[in-house]
């Protein structure tokens, strides 16, 4: 009877722990935004430009000459987080010779963002993506229609050059999707960032 | 002098008629090239079409009361369609009539709606379907529509949203048979059924449960001027049918109450389905057009 009480407070236990280890896990996989390697207090604002970044979907390309954005992080529970705030798009066309972009405009700003590991590879999630492009150009077969693309991207966060890079592994791995005409599209792009804030001209890293 | 000035007049004349005529035939031959081709009977010279499209369905099934008909036969839907007024455009019938090509599909079980198990012996079913689906007792249906194309109501954001109706069409359904003579239809101008299709999901009156379409994966073709709907899957399985008429000819007074009972006619809302898997081939007018006017 005795043996049989111990059994079941080993397997507590052992269940216990193992609950335990899980949420360690858990807890180690949640990377944070540091400065100078160290763990960001406070919020900070972060800004850039996108680089060789375009949107595609089978046969159409679009993509921004200016893509700059303007995201505001934190850390909440030893996770980085944080929120784009500004996203303004300018001199945008496409790889067609007959499809122009009329406007383009991010839309129910701010979308929220965190950091997480995938893999021992960190990675930037944006959530809650919604982009309106209306299309032009009399023979495009998109000629004044105001395309919306939803959903949310991933991308791998490099320490060294201070970036997050998104194309399709990176929506993969992190499980993430955007859809424009009711079909899902491909984005891709380089985003370096900087501090704009309290933390100008220190090494942004996420760890 | 009198006599050579008339023969000028009518040489000149004549000229003129040759002139018109060759004016005329090159119009006439004027022809779209690659994938444009698939635009060749879209309005595209009337300036009020806006669109032009041609949906090809290759599958998919009809489900009309008892009797559930496969889509084996490809079927096209073509012609122009306007500017979107509250959310819907006005579509434009195709030019040489056939807006909705009558494409015969077999009923399985034919007439007399028997059919076999799946578990049957081959054997069987190849006997059942000599003996059932054969040309005297077989029966083909007939999908055909039931009001004018001006009646069809599209919506290109629905569509791709996959939100809402996508394709609103009146149709009716012809059941061929020698038997049932040639004005055996489910569905008439004056009461047609009226599809209204989604890329979504449906939500039907019982026993039907929500079945779910898919705008398709898109891709752009011709440079941006054709857009692709590949896999575009439609549903709607809220619809209502009539009562079949017109069967057997002069016998239909005997026939009707035989084809109801066999079908389940009239057909309550909730008890009917249109699943149709498409390729949706779209371009702007002004593109055709051109591309017409490319190619004299």
């Amino acid at each position: 009877m005795k043996m049989k009480a111990t059994s079941i407070f080993g397997r507590g236990v052992l269940a216990a722990l193992m609950i335990c280890a899980v949420f360690a896990g858990s807890a180690a996989a949640a990377p944070a935004w540091k400065f100078e390697g160290k763990t960001l207090e406070g919020s900070e604002t972060i800004v850039g430009g996108a680089e060789d970044s375009f949107l595609t979907v089978p046969g159409l390309t679009t993509d921004c000459e200016n893509f700059l954005y303007k995201v505001s992080i934190s850390n909440s529970a030893g996770t980085g987080v944080g929120s784009v705030n500004e996203l303004p798009l300018y001199d945008c066309g496409t790889n067609s010779e007959f499809c122009t972009v009329e406007a383009i405009e991010a839309e129910k700003l701010p979308w929220s963002t965190k950091l997480t590991t995938v893999s021992s590879s960190n990675y930037i999630v944006i959530e809650g993506v919604k982009v309106g492009v209306l299309y032009g150009g009399e023979e495009c077969v998109l000629n004044e229609v105001l395309a919306k693309i939803t959903g949310s991207a991933g991308g791998l966060v490099n320490n060294t050059t201070e970036s997050a890079t998104f194309n399709a592994t990176t929506f993969k791995a992190t499980a993430t999707k955007l859809s424009a005409l009711g079909s899902s599209v491909e984005w891709q792009g380089f985003f370096p960032t900087e501090a704009f804030e309290w933390n100008r001209e220190k090494a942004l890293t996420v760890g | 002098m009198r006599k050579r000035r008339t023969a000028g007049v009518v040489c000149t004349a004549m000229l003129a008629a040759a002139l018109a005529t060759l004016a005329l035939a090159g119009s006439a031959s004027a022809k779209l090239t690659g994938e444009f081709k698939k635009f060749e009977q879209c309005p595209f010279s009337n300036l009020e079409v806006n669109r032009c499209i041609n949906s090809l369905s290759s599958g998919g099934e009809v489900v009309l009361g008892s009797k559930k008909t496969p889509i084996v036969n490809a079927a096209t839907l073509q012609g122009g369609y306007s500017k979107p007024v509250s959310g819907f455009s006005k579509f434009f019938a195709a030019t040489n009539g056939i807006t909705l090509s009558k494409a015969p599909q077999s009923v399985p079980g034919g007439l007399l709606g028997i059919v076999p198990p799946e578990k049957s012996p081959t054997l069987v079913k190849l006997l059942s379907k000599f003996f059932f689906e054969n040309s005297l007792t077989g029966v083909n249906s007939t999908l055909e529509l039931a009001k004018p194309a001006s009646e069809i109501k599209i919506s290109e954001s629905n569509m791709g949203e996959a939100e809402g109706v996508a394709l609103k069409l009146p149709v009716k359904v012809r059941l061929e048979n020698p038997f049932l003579g040639k004005n055996c239809y489910v569905g008439s101008s004056t009461s047609p059924m009226w599809w209204e299709l989604t890329s979504g999901v449906t939500s039907p009156p019982g026993p039907n449960t929500p079945i779910e379409g898919a705008p398709g994966e898109v891709e752009f073709i011709e440079g941006g001027r054709i857009l692709k709907l590949n896999n575009n899957k439609l549903v709607d399985n809220a619809w209502a049918a009539p009562s079949a008429a017109g069967c057997g000819g002069i016998l239909s007074f005997l026939v009707n109450p035989i084809i109801n009972s066999q079908v389940g006619l009239p057909s309550a809302a909730g008890k009917n389905a249109a699943i149709l898997k498409n390729t949706v081939y779209i371009a702007t007018a002004a593109a055709v057009r051109k591309n017409n006017e490319e190619n004299p």
